[in-house]
């Protein structure tokens, strides 16, 4: 058979449609445990965080083979000023990981991938309700919540028995009401020598968001259900402000303990400045390995209900990335049930999966201090994760840094405060 | 009547050419396009995803009702006030001591150059630990002495303070040097002269080195200014623009606007004004220099 110039030109095409086609979404994608291929992925993290992350990307590389995950480890620092310029310039990786507070501020523009179409049918029902609505927005499911973490009390037991405290509360629902808590900062206050304060809060760096747990115990909100209304213009909030202003006025945190302040919270208590610090899990490995005083966790306060921050992280792809699935299928695996428990158990932090939130929660070091936590984080609700996890969050915090500074200052009222904040929140979602 | 152009001259105005325009095209690939990027951005909204939207000169003018911007303007001013002489002065003390024939000279020399192998950011770091009102060092000392301790990070007054404690610390060292080389290249034939005309040492070092130094001093002046208003590091570290915004500078400022909040149009005339500041002190010191030529 002759072969003409024309109909091998026609052959050739015929053949090559449908790759063609295929790189531009136009057919069926095959499924991701035949695709090769590698995603990069940017994250910081701790020693034990990213010994973590490279075992869980072994461990998919091996299940999939000829599928690749790059690692790409940067500071914190950098890590969201990087992330931004290779969203602008159009080469982001292909994966990140975001705190809930920040996921917002990518989510709402655009720049993160639906995961909706891509994702198994029973992944909602695996994790917690908190954890689902940290990564929604506008109907779309942009994440995976990989870990969570929220902050109860590390308590100094020689500085609170120093100052005749020889009990903590040892169950959610015992947790010191404001009032209870009030009274354990006047008798540390005396109880302790001069210069050694009853507490410090950890609210400095970006974790003026964990202020909104006290406002949350108010029983208060800084958004409506709709996330576009500001509604921090209430009781529960002016008495949410007073109760943090008089850590400072009546001497139970130290002078600088405020929330620009560049000295963190948990440096305090490290060197016996403080008796009890307001604090994730995270901290656990650190202290374990450097205090040199004994020591214990308790349960965050309660006012009309118990409340927390919903810290930690998910887990995006970009909305750009060329292998929609194969990230989709990463994500997946990353927050399988083996993956996250080895993942939390090493770097002390919380399962997002409803499975892992039980009695059986172990943390490598301090194992006893996992339930602490875990019961803490099951006191966050949905309402108060689906604010934080707003567009317009990264706007909200100046003003949240702002006013709330001023008021631990002393330089402005309870009253002013939160009307300044309900004004500054409407202007930072443009309401 | 025209000059004849000497032989060789296009020639050699050619090569000349042909040797700056690499720097020329640094500076247009590196400053100019960035820096009329930076000028359309600060006409825009933007978040920095997508589109922005143009609004002319509405962030210009938010910023003259935002209390804010003018307090890091005035901090940024004040610190520059501040920083510039004083580590100026102590550079040009430390140069003339070390000038001499000071025992033990290369090792304080090196001691006082030690500070510019730190970072900004390592000196901030080492600053906290001076600083830190309850663990610090200063307040420890303090207190061994039976001496009240100091509010370094929740007063507004010691805060400020304890960044221009640091960036003087940190800048000594690099004045010192560059008055170091001036000074070493003073020939002592006029030290001698002042000498027999029966000038002390003190009008030796007014009349004689100080006004040849004036290169140098313009030199230094312009770096330092510049340097002041572009403070950020050790700002950002030490006090992070607090207590209340009393340290909060032009520069960190825009920072928070441009990558916390992420209002990058708004950050980007923040940018443009200090720019414009700094073009205008080069281009007033310029000007007013009359010593800057001045040599030997």
């Amino acid at each position: 058979m002759t072969l003409s110039r024309r109909g091998f030109l026609i052959g050739a095409g015929a053949v090559s449609l449908p790759v063609l086609l295929a790189g531009c979404g136009f057919v069926p994608q095959s499924t991701p445990t035949q695709r090769t291929g590698t995603l990069t992925f940017t994250t910081w993290g701790t020693d034990a965080e990213l010994a973590g992350f490279r075992t869980a990307i072994a461990a998919f590389e091996s299940a999939n083979p000829g599928q690749t995950v790059t690692l790409n480890a940067v500071p914190y620092e950098q890590m969201f000023s990087n992330i931004d310029a290779q969203l602008q310039a159009g080469n982001p990786p292909d994966i990140f990981r975001v705190p809930y507070y920040t996921f917002g501020a990518y989510a709402g523009r655009g720049q993160l991938l639906d995961l909706k179409p891509l994702l198994s049918s029973d992944r909602q029902a695996q994790f917690t309700e908190p954890a689902w609505a940290a990564v929604q927005n506008q109907g779309g499911v942009f994440g995976l919540p990989h870990h969570t973490d929220t902050s109860a009390i590390l308590v100094n037991t020689e500085l609170l028995a120093a100052a005749g405290i020889t009990e903590v509360p040892t169950s959610v629902e015992d947790a010191w009401t404001w009032e209870e808590l009030a009274a354990i900062g006047d008798k540390l206050r005396g109880g302790l020598p001069s210069g050694t304060y009853p507490w410090a809060y950890n609210w400095q760096g970006n974790g003026v968001t964990r202020w909104l747990s006290l406002l949350f115990q108010a029983d208060g909100a800084f958004l409506q259900s709709d996330q576009k209304t500001p509604a921090i213009d209430s009781d529960a909030a002016r008495k949410a402000v007073e109760f943090s202003s008089s850590f400072f006025s009546k001497g139970y945190v130290p002078a600088n303990n405020t929330i620009n302040s560049s000295s963190y919270a948990s440096e305090s208590w490290f060197s016996q400045s403080v008796a009890m610090v307001w604090s994730g899990a995270f901290q656990i490995p650190d202290a374990d390995a450097t205090a040199t005083f004994d020591w214990t966790a308790t349960f965050a306060p309660r006012d009309v209900r118990t409340g927390g921050d919903f810290g930690g992280n998910a887990l995006v792809a970009t909305a750009n990335t060329a292998q929609p699935e194969l990230a989709a299928s990463f994500l997946e695996f990353m927050t399988d049930a083996e993956q996250m428990r080895d993942f939390c158990a090493a770097a002390s932090l919380l399962p997002t999966r409803g499975d892992l939130l039980n009695g059986d929660l172990k943390f490598d070091v301090r194992p006893e201090l996992a339930p602490i936590f875990a019961a803490q984080a099951g006191g966050v609700q949905p309402q108060d994760v689906a604010q934080v996890a707003s567009p317009s969050m990264s706007a909200i915090i100046p003003v949240l840094k702002e006013q709330l500074d001023l008021a631990f200052t002393g330089a402005q009222d309870a009253a002013t405060t939160v009307q300044n904040l309900q004004s500054g929140i409407a202007t930072a979602i443009g309401a | 009547m025209a000059r004849p152009r000497r032989a060789g001259a296009r020639r050699e105005a050619l090569a000349a050419y042909a040797f700056i325009a690499p720097n020329y095209l640094l500076l247009l690939i590196f400053v100019l396009v960035p820096l009329v990027g930076a000028f359309l951005v600060s006409l825009q909204r933007t978040d920095g995803f997508g589109d922005g939207t143009f609004t002319g000169l509405d962030n210009y003018a938010r910023l003259a009702s935002d209390p804010l911007f003018w307090r890091s303007l005035g901090n940024t001013l004040l610190f520059t006030a501040i920083v510039t002489p004083l580590s100026m002065a102590f550079g040009l003390f430390a140069a003339v001591m070390l000038n001499s024939a000071l025992p033990a000279r290369p090792v304080l020399r090196s001691l006082l150059i030690l500070p510019m192998a730190v970072s900004g950011v390592a000196t901030a770091l080492i600053g906290v630990l001076i600083f830190d009102q309850n663990s610090g060092a200063l307040n420890k000392i303090a207190q061994l002495f039976g001496l009240p301790s100091i509010d370094w990070q929740s007063q507004a007054g010691p805060a400020f303070a304890s960044i221009v404690i640091a960036t003087v610390w940190w800048r000594t060292g690099f004045n010192m040097l560059i008055y170091l080389a001036g000074l070493q290249g003073l020939g002592p034939d006029l030290y001698e002269a002042a000498r027999l005309d029966g000038a002390g040492a003190w009008q030796r070092f007014r009349n004689v080195t100080l006004p040849l130094l004036g290169p140098t001093t313009f030199f230094l002046v312009i770096l330092n200014v510049i340097y002041s208003f572009q403070v950020f590091d050790i700002v950002f570290v030490l006090t992070g623009g607090g207590p209340g915004g009393a340290t909060s500078v032009l520069v960190t400022y825009a920072y928070e606007t441009g990558f916390v909040t992420r209002d990058q149009g708004y950050a980007a005339a923040i940018g443009m004004v200090l720019f414009l500041f700094a073009l205008l002190f080069a281009a007033g010191q310029w000007r007013a220099s009359r010593t800057r030529d001045l040599v030997e």
